[in-house]
C-alpha cells in the first residue's frame, strides 16, 4: 500500500509538471475563456447598436388598422429590442432604402386583403428572418389578427383571455406508484433545462478526459517499456500496484485538469456581463439536480477506471510508441460508441437501445446517465448497473494486470492472442 | 546456504531452448562470471534469477527458499539497456527506485549522494538523465540498481560502453561491494574482466553450459600449448625441434606454439647453447581462446 502511493506521487508529479500538459491545460483555459465572452465581445464590437431597439419597418398602405394594433401591441408587450416604424402608402421604395442603409431589419408588407386578415411578407436584409425577429412577430402577429378578426365580436376581457397562453400542468406517476405533484411548471422545465445541460456537460467531460487520461496511460506505459525501466519496476513491485498506481496517479491528474477547466468557468460565469446572458436564459445554477450530478460524477469516475486498465494493459503489449494508435483503436471505438449513445438518446431516454446499453458496463456511465437525467430510472436499476460496473472493473483490472505483466516484456512484434494467453498462465499477478 | 542457486534451470520460448538445464551456485562474497556470445542465454537466465519471467524447469533457491515477494527488497538489477526515464532528475528517480525497494525517502537520498560522491559526480544530482553522456547514464544506471544495498546483485553488460577509466572505477566497486558481502552474478562478453574480477565462471553457448568451474581449474584443463622467449640474439632451427608447431618472430624474441608441455624444455635449452635469454614462459591459455574454442566460429 505504500508502494502504491509512492507510485501515484510519482507519477503525479512528473506527469503534471510535463511541459505538454501545463501548455495543453493553459491553452484549453485560454480556448474556454474566449469561447465564453463571444456573445460580450461581439457585443462590444456592435458597440451601442445592440442596446438599441432595431427596427421593424410597417407598410402598412391599405391595413392601418393592423398596423396600429402592431403598434399598440409593441408598446404593450414591453419587448425592448424590437420596435416599428410605419412607412406611408405601399411603394417600397423608401423601405427598401432604409434596409439597404441598416436603418431597419426588414418590413412588412400586406396584400390586398381578400379574406379576414391579409397574408403578410417579410421582407429582410442578407439575414433574412432571424430567429429573433421570427419569435417576436409570430406572437405579435397571432395577437393582431385575433384582435382584429373579433374586435366587434367579443369584449376587451375575453379578448385578452383569448390571448392568454394555455396553462398546461403536468402530473406524473413514478416507477413506485406515488403520484408527483407537477407543481411549477415553468420552474420543471428549467430544471429539465438544467439537466440537460449537466448531462451533455458531462458526457463530452467524460468522452474528453477519458481520450486523454487514456493515451496519456498507455503512452506512458509503452515508453517504460521501450526505455525498459519496465524491467526494474516489474522486479520492485508488483505488476498490480504498478497499474493501479499509474492509473489513479494520471487520474488525478486528469481531476486537477477539470478542477482547472470548472474554476475557470466557474470565473467566466461570475463576470457580470456573463450572468446577464445567463439570466436571460433564465437558468440559474440553483435549478442543477444534485442527484443527477453525483451519479454522473459516480458513473464517470467509475467508467474512468475501466476504460484506464484497458489502456495501460494495451500499452503494455505494445513496444513502440509509433504503433500505439493503432493498438488502441478498439478501445477508442467503444468510447466513442459509448459517447454517442448517449448524446443520440438525450432526446430519448427511454428507447430501448439506451436501456440495454445502460446495464453494458462499457456504455453504462453514459447511458445511465442520460438515463438518469432526462427520465426516472428506479433505484434498484441504477445499483445493477454500478455493481456490474465495478464488477467488471475488478475483473478487467485483474485481466489487465495479467496482460501487464506479460506484455512489458514481450518485444519484437505484437503478440498473437494465443501467444498472450499461454504466456499470462506462467505469471501470478 | 548459498545466497543465490540454480539447479537445472530450462527455459524455453515456443519450440526453441533458450536455457537447457543450467546448474550454478553463487556464494555470499563473490563475483560469479556468466560468459557467452550474443544469444546465448545469459539475459534469459538473469530474468529467471530476478523473477522476471518464470523457468519451465528447475528450480531457482534464494538462501535455499524459492521466489518470494521479499526478494524484490534485497535483489539489484542493471539490465543492458539500461533503464531510466531520460526526461527526469537523476535524484527523484533512484530515490524513486529505492523507494519501491523498500527504503525510505532520506536513506535513499543519503545512499544516493553518497555514490555520487563516490563516483565523483555529486553535480549530477539535480541533472536530467538524457543531459548526461551514454556512459554517465550507465554509472547512473548502476547507482540505481546498488543504491538500496541489495545482497544480491544481476549485472547484464555492466561495463559496455565506458572508457577505461570508468570501468576501472566501476570495477573497483564491484570489488568493494562483493568485500561487503554481496553476492553479484555478472555477464559480459569481455573475458579479461572475468579473469580480474571472477573466481567461478560458467560459459554458456547456444542455451548450453558449455564450461563451468573455478577459472584456475578450468585453465589447468586445457594444456598449455604456447611458449613466449625473449633473447638478446637469434636462435636458429626451433621449427626443427620435435614437438614445435608453429614458429613466429616477435618483436624481442619469439612465439612459439608446441604440441606438448614437454617440448618447452628443449626450446630453452637450445636458446641457452645459443644466446642469452631474457625471459621465458609457458604460457596459460586465456579465457578469452578458451573462449573461441568452445564457442568457435559461431561466436557472432
Amino acid at each position: 500500500m505504500n508502494k502504491l502511493g509512492t507510485i501515484i506521487g510519482f507519477t503525479f508529479k512528473n506527469k503534471a509538471r510535463t511541459k505538454s500538459f501545463l501548455i495543453t491545460t493553459l491553452i484549453l483555459a485560454l480556448l474556454i475563456t474566449i469561447g465564453m465572452n463571444v456573445p460580450y465581445i461581439i457585443k462590444l464590437i456592435k458597440g451601442d447598436d445592440a442596446s438599441k431597439a432595431e427596427q421593424i419597418g410597417i407598410l402598412y398602405g391599405s391595413q392601418p388598422v393592423i398596423a396600429a394594433e402592431l403598434e399598440k401591441y409593441a408598446a404593450q408587450s414591453g419587448n425592448k429590442d424590437y420596435t416599428f416604424v410605419k412607412y406611408e402608402g405601399t411603394a417600397p421604395d423608401q423601405a427598401k432604402k432604409d434596409l439597404e442603409d441598416g436603418k431597419i431589419e426588414g418590413y412588412l408588407s400586406f396584400d390586398g386583403g381578400e379574406g379576414a386578415f391579409p397574408a403578410v411578407t417579410f421582407t429582410g436584409g442578407e439575414d433574412g428572418m432571424g430567429q429573433g425577429i421570427t419569435s417576436f412577430l409570430m406572437p405579435a402577429l397571432q395577437t393582431v389578427k385575433t384582435t382584429v378578426i373579433a374586435k366587434d365580436a367579443l369584449s376587451a376581457e375575453q379578448i385578452a383571455a383569448l390571448n392568454e397562453p394555455v396553462k398546461l400542468d403536468t402530473v406524473r406517476i413514478n416507477a413506485e406508484g406515488k403520484t408527483e405533484a407537477g407543481g411549477d411548471t415553468h420552474r420543471e422545465d428549467m430544471q429539465k433545462a438544467m439537466n440537460y445541460v449537466v448531462v451533455y456537460v458531462l458526457l463530452i467531460l467524460f468522452f474528453t478526459s477519458n481520450m486523454m487520461t487514456g493515451n496519456m496511460i498507455a503512452a506512458e506505459v509503452t515508453s517504460e517499456k521501450s526505455s525498459r525501466i519496465m524491467e526494474i519496476l516489474i522486479t520492485s513491485v508488483s505488476p498490480l500496484a504498478q497499474m493501479f498506481g499509474k492509473v489513479i496517479g494520471i487520474f488525478l491528474v486528469g481531476i486537477v485538469q477539470i478542477a482547472v477547466f470548472g474554476v475557470v468557468v466557474g470565473a467566466n460565469l461570475m463576470l457580470p456581463h456573463n450572468q446577464d446572458i445567463l439570466q436571460g436564459y433564465s437558468l440559474s445554477i440553483s435549478d442543477i439536480n444534485l442527484p443527477v450530478l453525483l451519479y454522473g460524477l459516480v458513473f464517470y469516475i467509475l467508467g474512468y477506471f475501466l476504460y484506464a486498465v484497458l489502456y495501460a494493459a494495451i500499452g503494455s503489449i505494445v513496444s513502440r510508441t509509433e504503433d500505439l494508435g493503432q493498438a488502441v483503436m478498439p478501445i477508442t471505438m467503444l468510447g466513442l460508441a459509448s459517447f454517442y449513445i448517449g448524446l443520440f438518446s438525450i432526446t430519448a431516454s427511454g428507447s430501448m437501445l439506451i436501456k440495454v446499453t445502460s446495464f453494458i458496463p462499457f456504455t453504462a456511465p453514459t447511458a445511465m446517465l442520460v438515463r438518469i437525467g432526462m427520465g426516472t430510472v428506479p433505484t434498484w436499476q441504477i445499483l445493477i448497473s454500478l455493481v456490474l460496473l465495478l464488477v467488471s472493473i475488478l475483473f478487467f483490472g485483474w485481466l489487465s494486470a495479467k496482460i501487464y505483466r506479460t506484455g512489458v516484456l514481450m518485444y519484437g512484434k505484437r503478440p498473437s492472442i494465443k501467444e498472450l494467453r499461454k504466456a499470462m498462465k506462467a505469471y501470478k499477478i | 546456504m548459498e545466497p543465490l542457486k540454480l539447479v537445472n534451470v530450462v527455459k524455453q520460448y515456443g519450440d526453441k531452448t533458450a536455457v537447457n538445464q543450467i546448474s550454478l551456485e553463487v556464494g555470499r562474497g563473490e563475483i560469479y562470471g556468466l560468459l557467452g556470445a550474443n544469444g546465448a542465454g545469459k539475459t534469459t537466465t538473469m530474468r529467471m534469477v530476478l523473477g522476471l519471467i518464470y523457468p519451465d524447469g528447475g528450480e531457482i533457491l534464494y538462501n535455499g527458499k524459492p521466489y518470494h515477494a521479499e526478494l524484490q527488497q534485497i535483489m539489484g538489477y542493471l539490465p543492458e539497456e539500461r533503464g531510466l526515464y531520460p526526461k527526469i532528475k537523476v535524484s527523484e528517480q533512484i530515490v524513486y527506485l529505492a523507494r519501491l525497494r523498500g527504503m525510505s525517502q532520506q536513506d535513499a537520498d543519503k545512499s544516493l549522494r553518497y555514490w555520487l560522491e563516490r563516483f565523483d559526480v555529486p553535480e549530477y544530482y539535480d541533472k536530467r538523465i538524457e543531459e548526461l553522456s551514454k556512459g554517465n547514464q550507465q554509472k547512473m544506471g548502476f547507482i540505481a540498481a546498488i543504491v538500496h544495498k541489495p545482497q544480491i546483485v544481476i549485472l547484464d553488460e555492466a561495463f559496455s560502453g565506458l572508457d577505461p577509466v570508468n570501468v576501472e572505477l566501476l570495477k573497483a566497486t564491484v570489488k568493494e561491494l562483493r568485500d561487503q558481502g554481496t553476492s553479484i552474478l555478472f555477464s559480459t562478453h569481455r573475458m579479461e574482466h572475468v579473469e580480474e574480477l571472477c573466481q567461478r565462471i560458467t560459459i554458456l553457448h547456444k542455451s548450453n553450459t558449455v564450461v563451468q568451474g573455478n577459472i584456475r581449474d578450468i585453465k589447468s584443463r586445457y594444456p598449455r600449448e604456447e611458449v613466449l622467449l625473449h633473447t638478446t640474439g637469434n636462435v636458429g632451427g626451433l621449427d626443427a625441434i620435435p614437438g614445435v608447431t608453429a614458429v613466429e618472430r616477435i618483436d624481442r624474441g619469439y612465439h612459439i606454439r608446441i604440441a606438448a608441455p614437454e617440448t618447452a624444455q628443449g626450446i630453452l635449452q637450445k636458446a641457452m647453447q645459443e644466446t642469452t635469454v631474457e625471459r621465458f614462459e609457458i604460457k596459460e591459455p586465456t579465457l578469452n581462446q578458451i573462449f573461441i574454442q568452445e564457442v568457435g566460429d559461431s561466436h557472432e
